[in-house]
């Protein structure tokens, strides 16, 4: 079946592992993941930031396209990604007034089709029609454990893997509305499902230092120091993520994080889409390994390649 | 019931007009109104004045009534719901039916909502001309009377309940007390010391306990649960379930044999599972009645064949595997429902980690560890490793005063309570640190600010105002993150153990009772109160009262003081010699009923059955409430509610919509 899909510009460039291992697992899930035509940068944090209206132009014309193309679902990997869009189309689903506003900024919209030049204006408003879901969330919900479950060729033998939420993927409750931030369960089950065993550490929703990374590369070192080495300690042999930006502080500062803190020996940080295209069969030079700063790829040497079930 | 009444069209009605001050005639022309029906049929006379529900008005209406032989008035002025007793009290001192009175409300209803003078006099003048039709139509009545049965039954045998048992009880009246579990006490039995004078909390409530079971006029069930109320005010009928305790309480002798051979080791509820008992136990040793319990569920199964260990060691033979539930029935006039509350769970603060580890533990908890009776003999020692706290943080508001993800509501005792805590566990462990969370200390109650003010200043407890975000360990500490909102910093405090007050919840084991009852309740589950601040100790339900925290948190002197009100009231209405019910009730033409039974499926008291033999509806009046559900629907006019019949309505809107 077909399912809309935001990568998000991210996963493009810095993050392509975690864009080309989502479609080869979803692809085993028969799941074929189709991008809306044109779509454009979110608006990362900016949009949410400041109570102005026009910043939500950009996530809603997305959602837009979607619908017009279709699309009752879309779904996304990375956590701002995710964010931005749940949040922009709640926000166009509670308030009348917002709705009003944006739809007549909207409306006028010039669309080019790039083969016969025709222009498209006139478009019909957007009501908050598409449903936004992270892929965790599909899994859980339209996938289904069992489905997954079924089609895993590979025994990753209880890997004892720690899943990292960070901020984003849960918070503000009332919006992202898909489990309960103060004791999340489903990161935890999808790495059950896999065959991994979720390692339960105290950091799991800590900020790993966000944008700080930018202004001050200092604190952004230290919080994600306190996430990695708590998920260390508890045993953990790889953090996982669903966000670009997290992946980014966790991997590419562990050089700076052992300079600083002497204690810490590294500790390799893993998409957990990587984790599922493994799982399911996949090979491993398509898992992008070769984007890690920290070695990662001696986690999928370990389990047998042969597969153990068909 | 109806007593000869004069003929419609000789009846003499007298009109009474108020302006309540300028709440009507501000806005109605009130002499105007007075005017325009002085010639309608049926008006012998008309006025009116400026306060009628004073003493002068009611006065005047008296007289009136006298002088001019009024046969029936009518009183234009407020809702009925306001003054009615008032003027059916005037009727009755002038020799008049107080049914004979009709209220018109032209203030709620009128004035009050409207600001065209001119229109408003219209529609106060066509208001009054309906209630001239149906005065015109109205019977004399006599209240219906009823017994009372002058028993209680005080539902849960904890402080309020027992309180509120001894009250009634020492006023004269039999009592039946119910308690679910296998003692009475509640959770003040539980508890170490209360604050503020630091009294052991089971030195003062034992004797209480004691007196309830010695009382001659207490019939004391405990494991025994309401199964069903029917009836009504001075007339209930209960369903009581005898849960089978497999012991008799008679025989048993406590030797204690068969706790010390039964195999099944279960966590101790008395302990707050902090300790662990047997499947047959005593839960406490002054467990009233002195008997020991078999828990069902975890026997290994009542059976000589299955175990039985109990059964062969026990001299007096009072373990009996074949006693079986029953049922018991019991006729009350008045209910104190004095159920309790539970502690919110701490699973739905996952950040805190009360269901991760194990030395973050809540308030009830934390009195076991204190108490001379508890697990560790009031030593203080951590769950985990039975280690002394060298530093425990306690944190108030879990889960109160949250409108965002919790409960709105304060929960009252907790800031006392963890005053308390703090303290002891000072003079427990003197070189422990104490530190307490706290978004405001509230301290309203006698010697309550004093008490507060001695933990901080002699017991050297630290205050942090601000709320904790999260809880984890570390190795085998506990490390506390929160935020001091004085100075505006970020804190961590290193802790071996958290006690968290988690705020009073309902209980949610009597949900169903409450449900059954058709007790009112408040959105958190509480039961409501008649008026907020007029009648807190009863229930908007006729015979119903409230003891403690059933109705929201309090302390243990609230809910005494709760408890022994609500007694007082119970004793109010015992001392009537009987009830008057009103007569406003639908009875049934018995010779227009085609015994449909349309009308038992609207009643929603009960009040009407369909008698098969007679082939029509049968209406215990005294049940019925005159909602009137049943009239409305009746299809052959059988129904029809006293001073409110078919014929009244339809005159009354023929009345208003003449002109």
């Amino acid at each position: 079946m077909k399912l809309h899909y935001y990568p998000g510009c991210t996963l493009k460039e810095k993050a392509v592992a975690l864009d080309i291992s989502t479609r080869e697992a979803m692809k085993r899930l028969d799941v074929e993941l189709v991008e809306p035509e044109g779509w454009t940068c979110c608006g990362a944090e900016y949009p949410l930031t400041e109570e102005k209206i026009v910043g939500l132009a950009a996530p809603i014309r997305v959602l837009r396209q979607v619908r017009d193309e279709g699309g009752e679902v879309l779904v996304t990997t990375c956590s701002f990604c995710f964010a931005v869009l749940k949040r922009a189309n709640k926000a166009l689903r509670d308030d009348p007034l917002k709705r009003k506003r944006i739809n007549a900024f909207l409306r006028d919209d010039i669309q080019i089709d790039p083969l016969t030049k025709a222009r498209t204006t006139d478009f019909e408003d957007y009501n908050g029609e598409v449903q936004v879901l992270h892929l965790l969330e599909y899994l859980r919900d339209r996938v289904g454990t069992p489905k997954i479950k079924s089609r895993l060729k590979r025994d990753l033998k209880g890997l004892a893997v720690a899943p990292y939420y960070g901020c984003r993927l849960l918070r503000p409750q009332e919006e992202m509305a898909f489990d309960e931030p103060d004791a999340p369960r489903v990161f935890e089950d999808f790495l059950e499902a896999v065959g991994c065993s979720a390692v339960d550490y105290a950091f799991k929703q800590e900020c790993c230092g966000s944008y700080l990374s930018v202004s001050l590369p200092d604190a952004a070192t230290e919080a994600s120091y306190r996430v990695l080495r708590a998920a260390q300690m508890e045993g953990a042999r790889a953090v996982t993520v669903t966000c670009p930006l997290c992946f980014y502080n966790m991997d590419s500062r562990q050089a700076a994080i052992k300079e600083k803190f002497l204690d810490f020996s590294g500790l390799p940080v893993l998409y957990f889409t990587q984790i599922l295209a493994w799982a399911l069969g996949v090979d491993r030079e398509v898992l992008g390994l070769g984007e890690h700063a920290v070695p990662a790829d001696s986690l999928f040497e370990e389990v047998p390649t042969t597969e153990v079930r068909t | 019931m109806t007593v000869k009444t004069k003929k419609k069209e000789d009846k003499r009605i007298g009109l009474f007009v108020c302006h309540c001050g300028v709440n009507i005639a501000g806005v109605v022309d009130v002499k105007k109104v007075a005017e325009a029906l002085k010639d309608t049929p049926g008006v012998s006379m008309s006025t009116d004045y400026v306060y009628m529900c004073s003493d002068p008005g009611q006065q005047m209406i008296i007289d009136t009534i006298k002088e001019k032989h009024l046969d029936g008035i009518i009183v234009a002025a407020c809702s009925p719901t306001l003054h009615e007793k008032t003027f059916q009290e005037a009727a009755r001192l002038a020799g008049l039916n107080p049914y004979q009175i009709e209220i018109a409300n032209i203030r709620e209803q009128n004035s009050w909502v409207h600001s065209d003078k001119d229109k408003a006099t219209k529609k106060a003048v066509k208001i009054v001309k309906s209630h001239v039709a149906k005065a015109i139509r109205n019977e004399n009545l006599e209240p219906i009377k009823v017994d009372v049965k002058k028993r209680a039954l005080v539902i849960g045998g904890g402080v309020s309940g027992l309180q509120a048992a001894l009250d009634i009880a020492d006023h004269g009246y039999e009592v039946i007390l119910v308690e679910k579990n296998p003692s009475i006490g509640g959770k003040m039995i539980q508890l170490s010391e209360t604050f503020p004078t630091l009294d052991c909390s089971q030195c003062i409530l034992t004797p209480k306990m004691v007196e309830v079971s010695r009382h001659p006029r207490i019939k004391l069930l405990t494991y025994h649960e309401v199964d069903s109320v029917s009836g009504f005010i001075g007339n209930f009928k209960v369903r009581i379930k005898k849960k089978p305790r497999f012991v008799d309480e008679k025989l048993c002798n406590l030797c204690g044999e068969c706790e010390k051979v039964c195999p099944q080791i279960v966590p101790d509820e008395f302990n707050m599972g902090l300790s662990f008992r047997k499947a047959i136990y005593m839960p406490f040793p002054q467990a009233i009645p002195g008997t020991y319990t078999l828990d069902e569920d975890h026997c290994l199964g009542l059976s000589p064949v299955r175990c039985g260990k109990c059964k062969d060691v026990c001299e007096p033979r009072a373990i009996d595997f074949d006693m079986k539930e029953t049922i018991i029935e019991e006729e009350v006039g008045a209910i104190v429902v004095a159920t309790g509350y539970d502690l919110y769970t701490m699973q739905a603060l996952g950040e805190f980690g009360g269901e991760k580890y194990e030395d973050v533990v809540n308030g009830l908890e934390f009195e076991r560890i204190l108490s001379a009776s508890g697990p560790t003999g009031g030593v203080v020692r951590r769950p985990s490793d039975g280690k002394v706290p060298k530093s425990v943080v306690f944190v108030q508001c879990c889960g109160s005063r949250d409108t965002e993800k919790h409960l709105p509501y304060c929960s009252k005792i907790c800031c006392m309570y963890t005053a308390k805590h703090a303290m002891l566990y000072r003079h427990r462990v003197p070189d422990g640190q104490a530190t307490v969370f706290y978004i405001d200390v509230r301290t309203g109650g006698k010697a309550f600010d004093e008490f507060y003010q001695r933990t901080v200043e002699e017991d050297k407890v630290l205050y942090i105002r601000g709320k904790v975000s999260k809880v984890f360990k570390e190795g085998d500490k506990l490390i506390v993150w929160g935020v001091d909102t004085l100075t505006g910093k970020k804190v961590e405090i290193e802790a071996d153990m958290v006690v968290l007050a988690m705020a009073m919840v309902k209980t949610d084991g009597v949900q169903d009772l409450l449900k059954k009852l058709k007790i009112s309740t408040d959105i958190h589950g509480f039961v409501a109160e008649a008026h907020p601040k007029l009648r807190p100790v009863e229930s908007l339900n006729a015979g119903f009262f409230l003891a403690g925290c059933a109705h929201g948190p309090k302390d243990i002197p609230e809910a005494v003081s709760q408890a022994s009100a609500a007694a007082a009231k119970v004793g109010d209405l015992f001392a009537q010699k009987e009830l008057s019910h009103e007569p406003t009730v639908v009875p049934v033409n018995d010779e227009l009923c085609s015994g449909c039974g349309i009308c038992v499926t609207m009643c929603p008291y009960g009040a009407r059955t369909l008698d098969p033999s007679k082939g029509v509806v049968d209406v215990n009046e005294i049940l019925c409430e005159g909602c009137g559900a049943c009239a409305a629907a009746c299809p052959c006019g059988a129904a029809q509610q006293r001073n409110q019949t078919d014929d009244q309505i339809f005159s009354m809107l023929r009345a208003m919509l003449r002109e």
